[in-house]
């Protein structure tokens, strides 16, 4: 009798698991391993954790490792979810129908630092925090910084194409991860990039594989290795943030200063009204500010000092020109420095009646064009409120939006909504609730031209329904891919509407 | 799943106790603790990361564990506190809502509960049996006729000619009075050189810490209820803890044992030490000529956020030249030498610990100083290995003020039998 891979796998899968594997410790099938491998960041429906959990989970040292419990699989007919940090805000590595979770936290090593041709070799495993404590060491760093820079793994930025809180200058994942090995869902390991050997960061010959191998959620393979950018580590930072009373003026400030030509400029982030209100009263750090204060710009320069100084002049008169003032040094250094933790510390929300609850943190992040933003943001922000009065779970922690292109900050935008979410009290209806809060959010990105998801991934109910609507004839192309790399459906399935291509 | 031996009562008491600050975890799920731990650094399995320790909690109200499920990751604990300070939730929002992530509290709560449903590792049960029976930790090993217990609390002072007794005590911690002598004997002839008035305890028994650390809760405070009633017969009002891990007791369980009640001073030997520098007691005039780095010990740094007295003491030593490595990067180093590890993972604490001297290697020093007796052993083990000499700042602090300390610093690795 064959074993439903969601609850255990079959015996005999398990022995050639631990044959491949072929160390202690590296098959795990007990409770605690599964349980603790179920979720990530995102909100999660608890009251139906178990319906999440996986068969099993192995902890590969190697690519041949991969591949081979890939190519069981499929001879097996069993799911396979890689797992990287597992800080994800999306459902990239939850696993949907059980199966076996690939988890590549033992991958972590430097392999190869060149400071000839600037690259560094990594295993997907590798926190981007933790390697630039190596690469401090030859003044140099790999600038791929999110908010969760601490804990989040090279693996999943790959799958995940993700942001960079510089990326405006020094460009996201996709710019700054040169190329990558990965194992196909059939088990064959092959290595992406532009073109040519694995330090080639611009090619014409053949199609550009690597951009397919990012961004699919861990539903096109599973990294292994990884070649990443090394930069010269910048002489100088600086950064400002500029308070303003109207959201309009601070929306018109960002626009002056990323189209003044500022080559040193990493990124702006506008902070909206409901953002400002939950800091002012949430945020024991949060730096006081007037009571006039609704919306604040964050800005920052990266380069040499001599680039920095004069930039940091112009910065200063157009961050004020519509009115800005400058909220002090105090601000500007500190609350920059703490960045990364500020945007990850939503852990607590508010119910109706002024009461602290502890809430998941859910980050709703369209890419939007500038223009459309105002707008978006009032509807945003009023499908958000009627959830909020109609279900008493959810909090409304504002908006942040920053610059969301590579190597150039005008443009379009990263714009997120927070939404705190009270686990605890979710049940099948809230739970409803919830995805239909997160498909009213996505529709109006749609609407106003925009893409569901900037870095986050579109893997939930509430926004992988619309994928097809956004790829438009692109989505036909994308189940053909699908179909042809992953005939038996085992790369991390339920994930997006992927689930057609086998129809 | 499995069923817990008993009635599931003491695990649903668990539960309803830890819930909320495990939900506070739960909810946020970030894991900027990962990669802080140094277990996890090691094991690189995502079930010994704090957030598995908090999410636990929830499975197991939800029905989906039990603690039998999780007993061996709840060991793959070093108790250090870098994970705590590394919350977000802490770091931000922590005091604004009273809300402070307690990992360690959890740990320690988790092993009580191992310890009532039967469940407590084997060398943990018989290093706290031994304790028990010794009054002192058996941290010179169990085979052999070895030295340790109540007949030898005291053999340390050899020659020093220390009162018993008296208003303030210097507190000898069990590894400092049996292992590594030479830092006991520091650490009082650093006191009588500033005429520092002091005795030792009357009937010194284990502080009790290290039980609590791994579940052991009643003889923890069957041990502290001892000190505390010995304290009083002698008219003690002052200890002085020479060890971080006394320390944290004295200065946490105790007041949460007694309450009101328990109105003893503590001091902290490297912020008394730095004091009786600063005020010119203490001269340190013989040089030093090595270029050492300094180990910040966790339950100093991370859990007291005592960091500035040691570097202060380091820097008055002549001819020592100090290649510092700030305390907040130090929220990730360790020595695995706690909680209680070496004894059930000696082979996770020795990886820790020879991470840790890698650490010290690349600053091409010639010496890693502590200011834990407890790190001192495993961090000496992987010191020999790559040719960098391991002491206690104590150690140093005597040998610049001119004193011949003798005592032992100890070589062998003590055993416990399974």
């Amino acid at each position: 009798m064959t074993a439903n891979p969601t609850v255990e796998l079959d015996r005999a899968v398990v022995a050639d698991l631990e044959a491949i594997m072929d160390e202690p410790g590296s098959v795990l099938t007990d409770v605690s391993s599964r349980a603790n491998r179920s979720r990530v960041p995102a909100p999660f429906p608890v009251h139906r954790w178990a319906e999440h959990m996986p068969a099993a989970v192995v902890l590969p040292r190697t690519a041949e490792q991969v591949s081979e419990i890939v190519k069981l699989a499929n001879r097996a007919r069993v799911p396979v979810v890689p797992r990287a940090g597992g800080t994800g805000l999306n459902d990239g590595a939850v696993p949907l129908r059980g199966g076996i979770v690939v988890d590549v936290k033992r991958m972590n090593q430097i392999k190869e630092i060149d400071m000839i041709d600037r690259t560094v070799t990594v295993g997907p495993g590798i926190n981007m925090l933790k390697l630039n404590e190596e690469l401090g060491k030859y003044h140099v760093f790999h600038p791929d910084t999110p908010a969760s820079y601490p804990c989040s793994l090279v693996g999943g930025r790959i799958a995940c194409s993700g942001f960079s809180l510089l990326g405006s200058r020094f460009g996201h994942t996709r710019d700054l991860v040169i190329s990558f090995e990965i194992v196909l869902p059939t088990g064959e390991i092959i290595r992406v990039g532009d073109g040519g050997g694995k330090k080639i960061r611009k090619s014409s010959t053949g199609f550009h594989l690597k951009h397919l191998f990012m961004g699919h959620q861990g539903t096109l393979g599973i990294v292994t290795e990884a070649t990443l950018e090394l930069v010269p580590k910048p002489e100088a930072e600086f950064a400002a943030f500029f308070a303003f009373d109207d959201y309009l003026r601070a929306h018109r400030t960002v626009h002056g200063i990323v189209t003044s030509g500022i080559a040193t400029l990493a990124g702006t982030v506008i902070f909206d009204e409901k953002k400002v209100e939950y800091l002012r009263r949430d945020d024991e750090a949060f730096i006081p500010m007037p009571p006039w204060v609704n919306s604040v710009v964050a800005t920052a320069l990266y380069g040499t000092k001599a680039e920095v100084s004069e930039a940091s002049k112009i910065l200063m008169d157009l961050g004020r020109r519509e009115g800005g003032r400058y909220t002090g040094d105090e601000m500007a250094v500190g609350d920059w420095a703490s960045r990364h933790d500020r945007y990850a510390n939503p852990l607590h929300g508010r119910l109706a009646d002024g009461s602290v609850a502890p809430m998941s943190w859910h980050c709703e992040d369209a890419s939007l064009n500038w223009s459309v933003i105002p707008q978006v943001r009032e509807e945003w922000t009023a499908i958000t409120q009627k959830y909020v009065d109609r279900y008493g779970i959810f909090d409304n922690w504002g908006m942040y939006c920053y610059t969301n292109a590579s190597y150039k900050p005008w443009g379009d935008y990263l714009v997120e909504i927070d939404i705190g979410i009270w686990e605890e009290k979710l049940d099948d209806e809230k739970w409803a609730g919830w995805v239909d809060l997160k498909r009213e959010i996505a529709k109006v990105s749609l609407a106003h031209g925009g893409s569901i998801s900037s870095c986050h991934g579109t893997t939930r109910v509430g926004d992988a329904e619309l994928v097809p609507e956004e790829m438009g004839g692109g989505w036909d192309v994308m189940l053909k891919i699908k179909r042809a790399l992953d005939p038996n459906n085992i790369m991390n399935p339920g994930k997006q509407m992927l689930d057609q291509a086998y129809e | 799943m499995s069923q817990s031996s008993g009635n599931g009562e003491l695990q649903r008491d668990f539960v309803e106790k830890w819930r909320e600050n495990g939900y506070n975890c739960f909810s946020s799920g970030h894991k900027f603790c990962r990669e802080v731990c140094p277990v996890m650094q090691v094991t690189r399995n995502e079930n010994h990361t704090p957030t598995a320790f908090h999410a636990n909690i929830i499975a197991m109200d939800k029905g989906l564990l039990d603690i039998e499920d999780v007993a061996d990751d709840y060991v793959h604990c070093t108790q250090c506190g870098g994970c705590e300070i590394r919350c977000p939730n802490t770091l931000f929002v922590g005091d604004f809502y009273q809300a402070r992530t307690e990992t360690v509290k959890v740990v320690r709560a988790a092993r009580a509960l191992m310890v009532d449903e039967g469940l407590d590792r084997d060398g943990w049960k018989l290093w706290n049996r031994l304790t028990n029976e010794l009054k002192n930790e058996p941290v010179l090993g169990i085979e052999g006729d070895r030295p340790t217990g109540q007949d030898h609390v005291r053999d340390w002072a050899e020659g020093l000619d220390l009162p018993v007794g008296g208003e303030t005590i210097m507190f000898a911690d069990c590894e400092a009075a049996f292992y590594r002598t030479s830092n006991t004997r520091a650490t009082a002839q650093v006191l009588q050189k500033a005429g520092v008035e002091f005795g030792l305890m009357n009937e010194q028994w284990c502080c009790g810490g290290p039980a609590a650390e791994m579940g052991y809760v009643d003889q923890s405070r069957a041990f502290a209820e001892h000190n505390l009633a010995d304290w009083r017969a002698s008219g003690v009002k002052r200890v002085i803890a020479i060890e971080p891990h006394d320390y944290i007791h004295f200065t946490e369980d105790y007041p949460a044992y007694f309450g009101e009640d328990f109105d003893i001073e503590v001091v902290q030997i490297v912020e008394l030490v730095a004091e009786l520098i600063k005020d010119g007691r203490l001269k340190l005039e013989h040089p030093i000529n090595k270029t050492v780095t300094y180990h910040d010990p966790c339950r100093l740094n991370k859990r007291k956020n005592i960091h500035e007295a040691p570097r202060y003491i380091l820097r008055s030593i002549p001819g020592l030249v100090l290649e510092d490595v700030d305390h907040v990067t130090q929220w990730s180093y360790c020595s695995g030498g706690g909680g209680g590890l070496p004894i059930e993972k000696p082979e996770i604490t020795a990886e820790i610990s020879d991470m840790r001297l890698a650490r010290a290697k690349e600053l091409d020093v010639d010496m890693l100083v502590s200011a834990c007796v407890w790190s001192e052993r495993p961090l000496a083990r992987a010191g020999d290995e790559v040719g960098i000499e391991v002491a206690d700042i104590i150690e140093l602090v005597a040998e610049s003020a001119g004193i011949e300390v003798g005592g032992s610093r100890g070589v062998s690795q003590p055993t416990v039998s399974r």
